[in-house]
């Protein structure tokens, strides 16, 4: 059982359950989710809430495990908030296998460091890039488009400009 | 027997022409794609292949699995900055003579991705001959665009490429 | 983590089992039987396969960046391309992910319209299949009736849309029109004609004895290992696990039809073949059943702040001008929240997970590719394997590389 002294938050999102956990006890909150039957996890990735104005952000990045448990169905999702230059969250793969690639993917797109990862390189850009893609102070890139002003904010940060 | 009756029957068994036709007419009738399937664009150019559409009927059904036994390169689908140098490096270890059919939008200019991750037209890397618009294009788009690069190859004879 | 019990991994130079030494060879990312770009670092010994290590990322687009860059309804025509085998499966993750947030619900004309093509699209993802992979295993011929099909089903898509492969016919709020009386004629004939069809491809594979001996026992996962690995679809199912989300969790009314979830107990690639052929045929009684009952109605709903205003509207209302005019410059903008949705696909659970942050552009969006999830997998389905199962195991698996990549 995942104890209340875990969770700092929980609400529901458009049907969806969500429960906070800090950022240093997230291997045992999962470690004690998975125990309760949550054993699938379906995914994990970052969000940037850089000059996000509309809600209250704790810090700039977000973790999310998205769980299910296959014989109940029910599905949680536990956040967690990060920071720092590379931000460091631990390692979830010895609980949850497909987090293996998950997390690489994570750092590969985000820059988030992945403690005790067992082998965290690049997964989906070049291993000689620069810079994290998915960062919104990161530019989209690619040409500039005639007479398209929106195209030039892509140029520049997003969330610079 | 005389040399009016040679004349008259070389004339009826021999056609003469310019050796650069012959090459041409060879060359462009059996130009032999690489099989180099990158993404959407790649099912299509399989579906060209099968029997609704027919490839086979313009000489070129068959796709070589080894560069080093194709005349043409079709690049099919969206090109990333990983896989920029792979397609590079096949495409040099193709023989000459050689072309290249830059087949969908990704692959021609970057399509609707106008990002970071993709090679914003193929043609940065590697001459392209053909372009198709589409995405993806019509199996027919492919067959038409294959007919217009077999015309060039005709036309170009044993001159080598400019 | 993921070695099978009593396999010890021998690196490159170490002594082999056969007498040599192991040799670590590189497949891909050009290699024809990979099923595109997919790259593979082996270690073998002989003929057998004592390491795997997938390379991915060779057709990394972008996509989920793109998508903060667009509108949300521009968004709809890059989801087509991730996974370009189901292009509008990929299409109604997302606009149920945004219509989730929204809080809107689609009339029950548009559900079965959403159905309908669905599963025309999970029968044409499963044709492309069969055909490349009986290629690969030296059945050449299935490509050729494989694609036959595969273009009714496409000459169907661009009946009904336009477009051939990528259809952006499903949007948030709605589909994109109304199917045409054409299209319903189509679709009845090909309902008639494919359970003939699935009789012939098994006809050319089930008994074939090359087929067999290529797929039987090869690449065997567990039912334990397939649900700790996140194995979803085909791959789940031919390990003897039920779980299917148009049965385990619905969505667009799934629950009113009548069908049922193809497992097979074998675990090996001929499993998943005979669940794949199996979903075929079911798709096909689901196809049956939404043609019959489609209800009568609008296909979108009745939101001007949504969807633009119906073309009549324009030359009399000055409103709907409006309307019109802010939904192409501006766009709408969703609540912000954050919200996953899962749909059963041809590969497995093709989710997105989106994060808006109350403006007319996503903040995130990410889509969980279930081919990425079943790639992983590959290392313990092909272990202790030769090399030529390889290309079994891999074809099986039925990863599209671009939904791998994204």
């Amino acid at each position: 059982m995942i104890s209340d002294q875990l969770i700092i938050d929980r609400g529901v999102s458009a049907g969806d359950e969500w429960i906070t956990v800090p950022a240093e006890s997230v291997h045992e909150a999962l470690a004690a989710l998975r125990s309760d039957g949550y054993r699938l996890l379906t995914f994990l990735t970052c969000v940037d809430h850089l000059a996000d104005h509309s809600r209250e952000w704790p810090f700039r990045f977000e973790i999310v495990y998205q769980l299910r448990n296959l014989e109940t169905r029910e599905q949680l999702r536990v956040r967690t908030f990060i920071d720092g230059d590379p931000p460091r969250i631990d390692s979830v793969h010895d609980l949850f296998p497909p987090a293996n690639w998950d997390e690489r993917e994570t750092y590969d797109l985000f820059g988030v460091v992945f403690n005790d990862h067992p082998d965290l390189s690049r997964i989906l850009m070049p291993d000689d890039w620069v810079g994290h893609p998915l960062r919104r102070d990161y530019p989209v890139g690619g040409e500039t488009v005639e007479f398209s002003e929106e195209h030039e904010r892509w140029q520049t940060a997003p969330d610079e400009a | 027997m005389g040399l009016e009756e040679l004349a008259e029957s070389l004339g009826q068994n021999v056609l003469t022409t310019t050796l650069g036709k012959v090459v041409g007419w060879g060359r462009g009738n059996s130009v032999w794609p690489a099989q180099f399937g990158l993404a959407c664009c790649a099912i299509e150019m399989i579906a060209t292949a099968t029997a609704g559409v027919d490839i086979a009927r313009f000489g070129s059904e068959a796709m070589r699995a080894s560069p080093r036994q194709s005349d043409l390169l079709i690049v099919s689908g969206r090109v990333s900055q990983k896989m920029a140098p792979v397609l590079r490096t096949v495409f040099d270890q193709m023989p000459e003579p050689k072309w290249v059919i830059s087949m969908g939008a990704c692959a021609s200019t970057g399509g609707v991705f106008n990002n970071y991750a993709l090679l914003q037209g193929v043609d940065k890397i590697v001459p392209v001959d053909v372009y198709i618009p589409g995405c993806p294009p019509r199996p027919e788009d492919l067959l038409n665009a294959l007919m217009i690069l077999q015309e060039r190859i005709k036309a170009q004879g044993i001159q080598p490429r400019q | 983590m993921s070695t099978p019990e009593g396999v010890t991994i021998v690196k490159t130079g170490e002594k082999g089992h056969f007498g040599g030494e192991i040799l670590t060879v590189n497949f891909g990312p050009h290699h024809p039987s990979t099923h595109g770009v997919l790259r593979l670092i082996v270690d073998l010994d002989g003929e057998m396969i004592r390491g795997i290590k997938p390379v991915i990322g060779y057709l990394h687009t972008g996509i989920e960046k793109q998508m903060e860059a667009l509108r949300w309804q521009q968004g709809v025509v890059v989801t087509d391309r991730h996974d370009y085998l189901s292009p509008p499966i990929n299409n109604l993750a997302y606009a149920l992910a945004v219509e989730r947030l929204m809080g809107v619900e689609v009339p029950p004309r548009a559900d079965a319209l959403r159905v309908i093509m669905s599963e025309l699209t999970r029968l044409s993802s499963h044709l492309v299949w069969m055909g490349t992979s009986g290629l690969e295993l030296g059945a050449m011929s299935m490509l050729m009736y494989c694609f036959r099909e595969r273009d009714t089903i496409l000459d169907m898509n661009e009946e009904i849309s336009g477009f051939r492969m990528h259809t952006s016919y499903i949007r948030p709020g709605g589909v994109f029109a109304d199917a045409t009386p054409r299209f319903l004629e189509m679709l009845d004939k090909f309902i008639g004609e494919m359970p003939g069809h699935i009789d012939e491809y098994e006809d050319l594979l089930t008994m074939n004895p090359i087929w067999r001996a290529r797929t039987i026992g090869i690449g065997r996962l567990s039912p334990e290992d397939a649900k700790v690995l996140g194995a979803t679809g085909p791959m789940l199912r031919g390990s003897g696990v039920a779980w299917d989300l148009r049965k385990t969790m619905p969505y667009s009314g799934y629950e009113n039809y009548d069908f049922e979830v193809a497992t097979s107990n074998d675990c090996d690639c001929y499993g998943r073949y005979l669940v794949r052929i199996r979903e075929m045929r079911e798709a096909v009684k689901i196809l049956r059943q939404a043609l019959d009952r489609l209800p009568d109605g609008p296909v979108n709903v009745d939101d001007r702040k949504m969807l633009p205003p119906p073309r009549e509207e324009l030359e009399t209302s000055m409103e709907a001008v409006i309307h019109h005019f802010k939904l192409f410059t501006e766009g709408y903008s969703v609540p912000a929240g954050d919200v996953y949705v899962a749909v059963e696909s041809g590969r497995g659970e093709n989710g997105c997970y989106i994060v808006s942050d109350g403006t007319h552009k996503p903040r995130r969006v990410k889509f969980r590719a279930a081919s990425f999830a079943n790639l992983q997998a590959l290392e313990r389905m092909a272990l202790n394997h030769m090399v030529a199962d390889m290309i079994a195991i891999i074809g099986t698996a039925d990863t599209v590389l671009g939904d791998v990549d994204r």
